[in-house]
């Protein structure tokens, strides 16, 4: 006669293992899952159309940071690096110098850099930019227009009613999708729809 | 432990001084850091760099063919230097959707050059950015067919394009002025080299922003050029290349992207230039030819392309971009000589001005484009008369705004092509904006080059290519 509790015993370690290891596996898969969903964040942000914005002033002003959580960006594949540079330098400005008489940026967000003649990089410090809009006046007005405002969400608090939206004449600020924050010239392009006005 | 009191107000007020002496001695602007000249480390001029240019050392000879025109387009803004064709030619008043008809198209190198025209060929300064050469390219206007090629070896690097002047032609001559200041003299129809002139050799040019704008005119088989540097102007001989006479220059000033315009005021004919540091009147006959008549220098902009606008009345009107606006001057004359008084200077958002194009005088009246930085007007049509420039008679409104492109007037019709190929017909009125027909004629980029008509057809280019299209 044989002896069958020994398989008995086996099986049900096996089964018990078994149900461990789904349980585990199902959580991972659970977890990454959860994480995946996180990363791709179904809430709205608000952001500046720089196709729209007119360049008013008023996003250093009406933001509830101070200072503004609105900030220049420069797109650097739409920019001419030109030596007498329209965002950089006052109109008319006594020479084409770094000297502060010459700069339009009141708080000398922009630094300028020689690269070859004649072409200098103007690269943005987002510490000292207030976001007042006159470099992206002066770059619209007078360039390829690289230099546009953008809100950056690590210090936007996305308030429910955004306060420069409230106020921006060209009606520049909406909410669009998380996953997609920013609107960054270059890689965004003014529709067809948005050509008039 | 006993605690003595009294110390304790020692302390206190020691401890205030401390405080004091610290705060008073403390640089709040201690992190702040001066902007100065040179933190951009500003290098030399590397192009100065001593390159051997060879002006008109190569041609190639593609074709021939011949022309039954007659009509011509001659140098920058027609004939008579008013960009308005005094050819009799009838023009559209309308357009169907298949017009106006693109009848052929040459792709070119980058830049802004426009085109001018005689009896039937298209002359053109481009650049060649694989051959890194300036250009001088004869074109068929019936076809576009490339008949012959004068160039010579140049290295520019890309800035905003290359080329953007336009050659003067007669019926003996072209010169065409290269993005290096570089002056060549050709034959009209063979393309057989005559002469050529470095203005930065000859002169101590400064080449411009952006290279040279400055068109060339011919004036009874004379180049007439604005060098700058030693000399504000000079005469050149069109068939020798000797020089003529030249301005002496002790006031500095500099080349600017604007070409020179002639006048004759008071039955004496001048011409006039908008210089970097200020605009000048130079007598263009008699025993004075090539002397000073008059000069201002309160007109002192660090980038000047319009032309300056020559009024019959003595006034003359300047514009400038990048904020700059525009000046009304008024010339007189007395029996010591001319005097220029400054009527009225304005920002670009309290009157007409213009960033790049020459406004055009029409029936006593002035027709432009405002600039970006004109506030509501911004790339707006206006229209203003002489004697407020800064009153708009009517402008194009919200809905017709255009860009930094050409314009020009024939058959009285005024055709004003946008920076992404739009063409817009419009009939110049003085009390009132009226547009005829609209057409997006091709996808373009930056089509800034001034534009030619000829015979009912009309040469415009973008950045890349040019078109020749059927306005009749």
């Amino acid at each position: 006669m044989q002896d069958n509790s020994e398989p008995k015993n086996i099986e049900r370690r096996r089964f018990i293992r078994n149900g461990m290891q789904l349980a585990l596996a199902g959580t991972l898969v659970g977890v990454a899952a959860l994480s995946v969903k996180k990363t791709r964040a179904s809430g709205m942000v608000w952001q500046i159309d720089p196709f729209k914005c007119v360049q008013c002033g008023r996003c250093a002003t009406e933001c509830v940071r101070m200072p503004s959580a609105v900030k220049c960006v420069h797109a650097y594949n739409l920019c001419g690096y030109c030596d007498l540079c329209g965002g950089y330098l006052k109109p008319d400005p006594n020479a084409r110098s770094t000297a502060a008489e010459n700069q339009l940026c009141p708080t000398a967000a922009i630094q300028r850099r020689f690269i070859e003649d004649p072409f200098y990089e103007y690269v943005i410090d987002e510490n000292l930019c207030i976001g007042c809009a006159k470099c992206v006046a002066g770059c619209t007005s007078f360039g390829n227009g690289s230099l546009h405002l953008q809100i950056r969400h690590n210090l936007c608090k996305n308030c429910n009613e955004c306060a420069i939206a409230r106020v921006c004449p060209a009606e520049a600020i909406s909410r669009i999708p998380a996953d997609k924050p920013y609107q960054i010239k270059g890689g965004f392009r003014k529709t067809p729809a948005k050509d008039k006005g | 432990m006993k605690f003595d009191l009294k110390y304790i107000g020692w302390l206190i007020p020691a401890l205030a001084v401390s405080l004091l002496v610290w705060w008073l001695l403390r640089d709040p602007t201690r992190q702040f850091h001066e902007s100065m000249p040179g933190q951009d480390n500003r290098g030399n001029d590397s192009m100065m760099v001593k390159e051997i240019v060879n002006i008109g050392e190569k041609f190639q000879l593609f074709w021939n063919t011949t022309s039954d025109s007659k009509a011509s387009w001659t140098n920058f803004r027609g004939a008579n230097y008013d960009n308005i064709s005094a050819n009799p030619v009838q023009l559209k008043n309308s357009w169907t959707e298949n017009q106006p008809a693109i009848n052929w198209s040459v792709e070119l190198g980058e830049g802004h050059a426009g085109p001018a025209v005689y009896e039937g060929r298209v002359y053109l300064m481009d650049y060649d950015e694989e051959k890194r050469e300036d250009a001088l390219r004869c074109f068929s206007l019936k076809d576009g067919k490339e008949l012959w090629r004068r160039s010579y070896r140049v290295i520019l690097k890309r800035n905003h394009g290359m080329s953007r002047t336009v050659p003067a032609v007669n019926s003996d001559f072209v010169v065409t002025i290269g993005p290096r200041c570089h002056v060549m003299c050709v034959k009209r129809e063979s393309g057989d080299l005559l002469w050529g002139i470095d203005m930065v050799k000859q002169y101590k040019s400064e080449v411009p922003l952006w290279f040279t704008g400055q068109c060339p005119m011919i004036d009874h088989n004379r180049v007439i050029l604005a060098p700058g540097g030693t000399a504000i102007l000079a005469a050149v001989d069109c068939a020798t290349g000797k020089i003529l006479w030249e301005t002496p220059n002790p006031g500095n000033l500099k080349m600017s992207h604007s070409s020179v315009m002639p006048w004759t005021f008071k039955g004496k004919k001048m011409y006039v230039y908008s210089a970097v540091g200020g605009v000048v009147g130079i007598s263009a006959e008699g025993a004075d030819e090539g002397k000073i008549l008059w000069q201002s220098n309160a007109w002192n902009h660090a980038v000047v392309a319009p032309a300056p606008v020559c009024l019959p009345d003595g006034k003359v009107f300047l514009s400038a971009g990048y904020g700059a606006g525009s000046m009304m001057i008024q010339v007189s004359t007395s029996d010591n000589g001319y005097s220029v008084k400054v009527l009225k200077e304005y920002f670009p958002k309290d009157g007409m001005a213009s960033e790049q194009q020459t406004p055009i005088v029409w029936n006593g009246l002035i027709f432009g484009i405002q600039p970006k930085d004109a506030g509501p007007l911004r790339n707006q049509l206006i229209c203003v008369s002489p004697e407020d420039v800064t009153k708009p008679l009517w402008t194009s409104g919200k809905e017709g705004r255009f860009g930094l492109g050409p314009y020009l007037i024939g058959d009285n019709k005024m055709f004003i092509l946008s920076d992404d190929g739009t063409l817009t017909l419009i009939k110049p009125d003085g009390k009132k904006y009226i547009q005829l027909a609209q057409k997006k004629l091709f996808d373009g980029s930056d089509a800034w080059a001034p534009m030619a008509l000829v015979d009912g057809k009309l040469l415009l280019r973008d950045s890349k290519t040019m078109y020749c299209v059927t306005v009749n």
